[in-house]
């Protein structure tokens, strides 16, 4: 599928993610015991065939560079094309200030679109956890003729205040898009990916650009809904969508879950992510594990229950994990017991400490530190 | 360009007594401790000894070891100068090529590979033993004694000493006689089949033993005896650690348990000497409600909802409610279904034993022809069926049938 390119959003972070996202954004966040969330916009669409996607960062991307690299882990490190980061371009006209919404950021980096080789373009953004059918979504704007599409949910996974909502007639075809409402509408919850030629972006990018537009979907669709063909595509398996710390623990729990696990992990669309070469997670004599997702590289020699551990996570002897989620090199010491936490990379904690949040307010430990 | 040492990894070894497990891959290719093969021990040892151009000799059923070398990536040996390099027999003009006779005589076949890069020092590999060791170390010890050929040596007991090759040294381990697998043992120097040889005199000696018709072209049998009656200078360079020849179905068993004793074994997890391997994309390992985990290494892709004990899963292992699992390797994708008891056993890629199968026993210490029991890659072991101890299952055994 060398006819789509990819363009994906890149530089949002969520205030209510608090220490999650002090040192990176919403798109390079730990998830599901080996991934980051850029990780599964990125797989879906490799393995919809894409070969050229362009990642439109601002700020606090730091961490997210460090995860993507050359793009090699995706087979995105290629002559032509391949994986391009695009940081803000500062020009005197164009002080370098936060982007004021997705419009703007396309505006931002609107040479690079102008050279996209491919005839259609999916824009999506980075920081949701879906593994969605790219090349199928494509196949449907096609035989549809639709000049846009989007793909929407019947379920609903996000905060109302944060998504966006449409409202279709019969043909499914577009008749209105409810933006962040205080509670959310009937229609369909919109993941805010679309799909639509490489021609019909560059003019809207350059109308908005022309008007000081910067919204794409206030002010790029919501006035066109009569002239533009804008369709729905319905996409109904898991998505996560991370607004907050809470949401973060309870996507992290979804995991658990074996059709979700099916959702997001199944043979034929892998979600790739940087190779760490861990060896297997060792468990040692005295171990006693369920119901958890275990990456590799860890080594286990206490109790884990219901907890998502990243890779090279150490839980020694006699220490009980319950109910939480650790991220990469966390070590929880000896007889230390441990529930309804999320510790942040690299956190330790000390042998005897006894920790425990509550599920309606897990306790986030910050990066680094000792407890 | 020039380089100052090339490593050769004699990979082409069918690894017969491996049986079933090497009837489609060579022996470097098969699977070992969750996450590796054979050969990334060897080729992780070259990259963290600052050696970056490796010859990989294969000759045996080279399809998989190909492609799970490729481009040398994931050991980092996708090197623009050097880098890993496949070595096949090849033909030629005139003589028409042959394969690869000896261990010697794949080297000399592949004088041309090694001229290119006109090295100081060849260092000799095979691709069947575990184990960690700095070959840098080894070649400074070679310069240092100024030899012509530095061979790798690990002190046995001097029982074991009669089933080695055994080096006889003088007081500052030069090595003045060879015994190949001695019934009284003089010393307990136990070769490993390491070699360091300066390229300009190897080149010599790998020429006039080609030119031998009665020769067999083994090192062990020919190249090192020859030098050492030629008067050469051959140093025993002493090794201690771990180090086990897993060349079968018992050391093979017996080595993937060492690696449940990380702390007296190999520590697969300290990062100043890892081990390099190509993976595949697999999510987490996941533990369902009702699992009991303990003693045991498991990888990525696993599905653990039964009881594992004392074992080795390799990725995409699926272990149903109810089954056991207990000493016993599971290499990628195999299958445990619900209600069935593995038991001393090794499972090969994609097996599958179905619902109430039993496999293996324990050793109860009165049979003598006890063993672990293999079953081969792909085949279906049906329901309720039973593999005894011992037994090398490589055809689809029928639900109920006892083998």
């Amino acid at each position: 599928m060398n006819d789509l390119h990819g363009i994906i959003f890149a530089y949002h972070s969520y205030r209510n993610l608090g220490e999650l996202t002090r040192h990176r954004n919403t798109c390079s966040l730990p998830y599901g015991g080996r991934y980051r969330l850029i990780d599964f916009m990125l797989s879906s669409l490799v393995n919809a065939g894409v070969s050229d996607i362009g990642l439109i960062v601002h700020e606090n991307y730091q961490s997210l560079l460090d995860h993507v690299g050359s793009g090699k882990d995706w087979d995105l490190s290629r002559k032509h094309g391949g994986l391009r980061i695009l940081p803000p371009f500062s020009t005197a006209e164009r002080s370098q200030r936060e982007y004021r919404g997705n419009m703007d950021a396309l505006v931002g980096v609107s040479s690079y679109l102008r050279n996209i080789r491919q005839e259609y373009v999916v824009l999506a953004w980075g920081h949701l956890a879906v593994n969605l059918p790219m090349a199928d979504v494509l196949r449907y704007h096609l035989s549809t003729h639709s000049d846009i599409t989007i793909v929407g949910t019947a379920n609903r996974w996000g905060i109302p205040s944060e998504c966006q909502y449409l409202q279709t007639d019969e043909t499914g075809r577009v008749t209105d898009i409810a933006i962040n409402p205080s509670t959310a509408p009937e229609g369909l919850e919109s993941l805010e990916i679309c799909i639509l030629s490489k021609s019909l972006l560059l003019e809207l990018v350059e109308d908005c650009a022309a008007h000081d537009v910067h919204s794409f979907s206030r002010g790029a669709l919501l006035p066109r809904l009569n002239q533009l063909k804008v369709t729905t595509y319905r996409y109904d398996g898991y998505v996560g969508r991370f607004h907050s710390v809470k949401d973060y623990f309870r996507c992290s729990m979804d995991l658990l879950q074996d059709e979700v696990r099916a959702d997001l992990f199944h043979d034929g669309a892998p979600v790739r992510t940087k190779d760490r070469n861990d060896p297997s997670t060792y468990y040692g004599p005295d171990s006693k594990c369920h119901n958890s997702l275990i990456a590799d590289g860890c080594v286990i020699e206490g109790q884990v229950e219901n907890s998502i551990l990243f890779r090279g996570v150490v839980v020694e002897a006699g220490a009980k994990v319950s109910n939480c989620v650790l991220m990469q090199g966390t070590v929880v010491g000896k007889d230390a017991c441990v529930s309804y936490a999320i510790a942040d990379k690299n956190v330790r904690i000390g042998d005897h400490r006894i920790l425990s949040g509550q599920e309606s307010f897990p306790i986030a430990i910050p990066k680094n530190t000792a407890v | 360009m020039k380089k100052e040492c090339v490593a050769m990894l004699l990979a082409g070894g069918q690894g017969s007594r491996l049986y079933a497990l090497t009837s489609h891959v060579a022996k470097p290719a098969v699977p070992f401790g969750g996450k590796y093969r054979i050969i990334d021990f060897p080729l992780s040892n070259c990259v963290n000894s600052g050696i970056d151009t490796v010859g990989v000799l294969t000759q045996y059923r080279p399809l998989e070891l190909n492609s799970y070398i490729g481009s040398g990536q994931p050991w980092d040996l996708d090197r623009a100068d050097g880098g890993v390099h496949i070595l096949p027999p090849y033909m030629r003009e005139g003589d028409q090529g042959t394969w690869y006779k000896g261990t010697a005589n794949a080297i000399y076949q592949n004088i041309g590979f090694l001229d290119m890069y006109n090295p100081e020092y060849v260092v000799i590999l095979s691709g069947d033993h575990i184990y960690k060791m700095d070959y840098s170390l080894m070649v400074d010890h070679h310069k240092k004694v100024s030899a012509a050929c530095t061979i790798s040596v690990l002190e046995v007991t001097m029982e074991e000493a009669k089933r080695f090759g055994i080096m006889n040294v003088d007081a500052d381990d030069i090595i003045f006689e060879f015994e190949e697998k001695p019934p009284q043992p003089k010393s307990n120097l136990a070769s490993m089949g390491i070699y360091v040889f300066t390229w300009s005199k190897l080149r010599e000696y790998l020429i006039a033993d080609e030119a031998d018709p009665t020769s067999s072209n083994d090192f062990g049998k020919n190249i090192i005896p020859n030098m050492l009656a030629a008067g050469e200078k051959m140093a025993a360079y002493r090794f201690q650690g771990y180090w086990k020849d897993v060349g079968t179905i018992d050391s093979l068993w017996d080595a993937n348990m060492d690696m449940l004793a990380p702390r007296s074994s190999i520590d697969l997890y300290d990062p100043s000497w890892p081990i390099y391997a190509r993976t595949p994309v697999t999510p987490p390992h996941v533990t369902g409600p009702d699992s009991k985990v303990s003693h045991c290494l498991v990888t990525g892709g696993c599905a653990v909802y039964g009881t594992v004990e004392n074992s080795i899963l390799f990725h995409s292992v699926t272990v149903e409610e109810g089954a056991r699992v207990r000493y016993s390797i599971l290499m990628p994708g195999a299958t445990v279904k619900a209600g069935a008891v593995v038991e001393y056993s090794i499972i090969a890629e994609n097996a599958v034993i179905e619902q109430n199968a039993r496999v293996g026993t324990p050793p109860d210490g009165t049979d003598p022809d006890w063993g672990v029991a293999v079953v081969a890659g792909g085949v279906t072991v049906g329901e309720q069926a039973i593999v005894t101890a011992h037994a090398m299952v490589r055809d689809n055994v029928k639900g109920g049938d006892r083998v």
